[in-house]
């Protein structure tokens, strides 16, 4: 209809601009072509009312009909976002999960903790040892400066109970315990209108599989601890300032953490220490983070922790009661540095370096087994000793995307006789970064999609002290041999 | 000085329904609002848990309710606020205070 109407506008000023242009201000036409437009103007506004008529539902032309209709279309989407978006804000924790099953083929000989007797060495090998492990990811928005991030998480082995050889094959079919293991649950709370950039972090800390380990578990960054120095689950809290505003660094950061090794939570420990004789464990850490000026995709962490009064509590008698006692601090400190695809080459690299320095409290108490005495990485409950260790790596991208881009990666690392550190929850069968003595880790990352990949890899360690990374007793000599090969599979949605 | 304390009394006891009305969003929703939104009304039934929080608090900000309800804006803002605090994303999702 208005375009109709433009264009006999148009038709009448066209006409009258080439009339005036001709005769100058004063229009003179023919009475027979002024009564020809009189008539085809007629007959428009008959074909505007014509149209107007069609167009009206009820019948009646109504210059209101399109805005009605619009506003009925309007009231329709906000109805249906109201739903969308009432629907979405009841959701209020987004649910991911994570399932990997893998199989190793592994063998530990000349092993002093595998021997017969005290003294005498053992092997210990498994052709085909498989695992599952599923985790439910949970992460909520609460508010803008609130945030929540959980995992609960079953790491089992086929078809076993735990560690034994008891048949769990009824276990979700039939009444047992109601045991969920909680592998993170923390709230990120970033208070508003602070001096300074603060986040405060409480919970069940995201403090396993740190730095580098992403690289291995093809992923994301999982921790903000680097992994030669903690790897394992912790409660504390954390209080994160931000500094990229002051140095100009991006992403530079300093966290302050406590958390708790151990906590006397006997059912008189409110009263006395008397039925529980164990001091708490209390961690204290600092850590500063930052991108590495000038290197994009980098990371560069300094560390310092220290845990006090380490105790021997997990080492029972034959009746099953604790015979360890508190032993001493201990403190760490540790530099990390990594860079990602560096100058676009497709390697991804990395090192970390970690120093631990004990303060043993004097004390020891006796190995129900061996009948040595044990201290905090000693024998006579006073030595201090200081370890070390150096772990390296890389990553290489492959650009080859008919294979879905996969990657292959090696990485080495080697602990010193009284190398220690804080890595009990590893994602291999083995402490690998506890290791004294030299560790050689070699993989290949094979993606089939955006959400499953495989991973081949080979490990081998030879240590010199101690196979089982304990800050409990003189390391000792030791010749074992760890060989490992594994396949896996990891799907994540 | 008893003569002050009763009409003390008498004037508390005046103004407490007053206080109450201003602040009883729920009665105000069932009144107001149930009397169209009921089963056999002249418009659905409503109840708070149809729609999240901020979706209420934007629902009255643009003006969607286009039938008068015949409210001040301060009894206006009581329902609101009782819509919110019962939504469906709230500690206490009220759904069934219009019975359906």
């Amino acid at each position: 209809m208005k375009k109709i109407l433009l264009t006999a506008g148009a038709l009448l000023a066209w006409t009258g601009c080439a009339v005036a242009g001709a005769g100058g201000a004063t229009v003179s036409i023919p009475t027979e072509d002024y009564k020809a437009i009189l008539q085809r103007l007629d007959t428009l506004q008959k074909r505007v009312d014509q149209m107007e008529k069609a167009d009206s539902p009820s019948g009646k032309a109504s210059s209101a009909a399109m805005p009605t209709k619009l506003a009925k279309d309007v009231e329709n989407i906000f109805d249906t976002l109201d739903k969308v978006e009432t629907k979405t804000l009841k959701d209020r924790i987004n649910l991911g999960a994570e399932l990997r099953t893998r199989v190793d083929s592994f063998k530990l000989k000349d092993d002093l903790s595998l021997g017969a007797v005290p003294g005498a060495v053992g092997t210990d090998h498994n052709d085909n040892y498989w695992t599952n492990r599923f985790r439910l990811n949970l992460d909520s928005e609460i508010q803008k400066n609130l945030l929540f991030t959980g995992r609960l998480a079953v790491y089992k082995n086929f078809s076993n109970l735990g560690n034994d050889a008891q048949n769990d094959a009824s276990q979700a079919h039939v009444p047992g315990n109601s045991n969920v293991k909680l592998d993170r649950a923390y709230v990120d709370w970033i208070p508003e209108g602070m001096p300074i950039p603060l986040a405060l972090t409480f919970g069940r800390h995201p403090s396993s599989e740190g730095p580098p380990s992403e690289l291995k578990e093809n992923r994301l960054r999982q921790s903000t601890y680097p992994s030669l120095l903690f790897d394992g689950e912790a409660d504390g809290v954390v209080a994160t300032v931000g500094l990229e505003r002051y140095l100009g660094w991006k992403n530079s950061g300093i966290r302050f953490a406590y958390g708790k090794g151990y906590q006397d939570s006997g059912s008189t420990s409110y009263l006395d220490n008397g039925a529980h004789p164990y001091d708490d464990i209390n961690v204290y850490a600092m850590f500063f983070e930052t991108e590495i000026p000038g290197v994009r995709d980098s990371l560069m962490v300094l560390s310092a922790l220290q845990a006090t009064n380490i105790n021997g509590m997990g080492i029972t008698n034959a009746a099953g009661n604790s015979v360890g006692k508190n032993l001493g601090d201990m403190s760490l400190f540790g530099a990390h540095v990594q860079a990602n695809n560096v100058v676009d080459s497709g390697f991804d690299l990395f090192l970390s370096t970690g120093i631990n320095k004990t303060d043993p409290n004097g004390r020891t108490f006796i190995h129900p087994i061996t009948g040595a005495p044990i201290g905090l990485l000693n024998d006579n409950g006073t030595s201090k000793h200081t370890g070390w260790s150096v772990y390296t790596g890389l990553r290489y991208n492959i650009p080859y995307k008919p294979w879905n881009n996969p990657k292959v990666g090696f990485e080495y690392n080697h602990g010193s006789e009284y190398w220690a550190s804080f890595t009990w929850g590893p994602s291999e069968l083995y402490n690998k970064l506890g290791t004294r003595g030299d560790a050689y880790d070699l993989y290949y990352i094979q993606p089939f999609n955006d959400n499953l990949f495989g991973r081949l890899g080979y490990t081998h360690i030879n240590y010199d002290h101690g196979s089982m990374s304990q800050v409990f007793g003189e390391p000792g000599d030791s010749n074992a041999v760890l060989d490992n090969v594994y396949f896996l599979l990891d799907c994540r949605f | 000085m008893q003569k002050r304390i009763v009409t003390m009394l008498t004037a508390m006891s005046l103004m407490l329904p007053a206080v109450a009305m201003a602040a009883s969003g729920d009665a105000l929703f069932l009144q107001s609002c149930g009397a169209c939104h009921k089963k056999g009304g002249k418009a659905a039934i409503v109840n708070p848990a149809d729609k999240a929080g901020s979706v209420w608090d934007k629902y009255f900000a643009r003006g969607r309710h286009t039938v008068d309800m015949g409210m001040s804006d301060a009894d206006l803002q009581a329902v609101v606020k009782y819509l919110v605090s019962h939504a469906a994303d709230s500690d206490q999702p009220a759904a069934a205070v219009i019975p359906k």
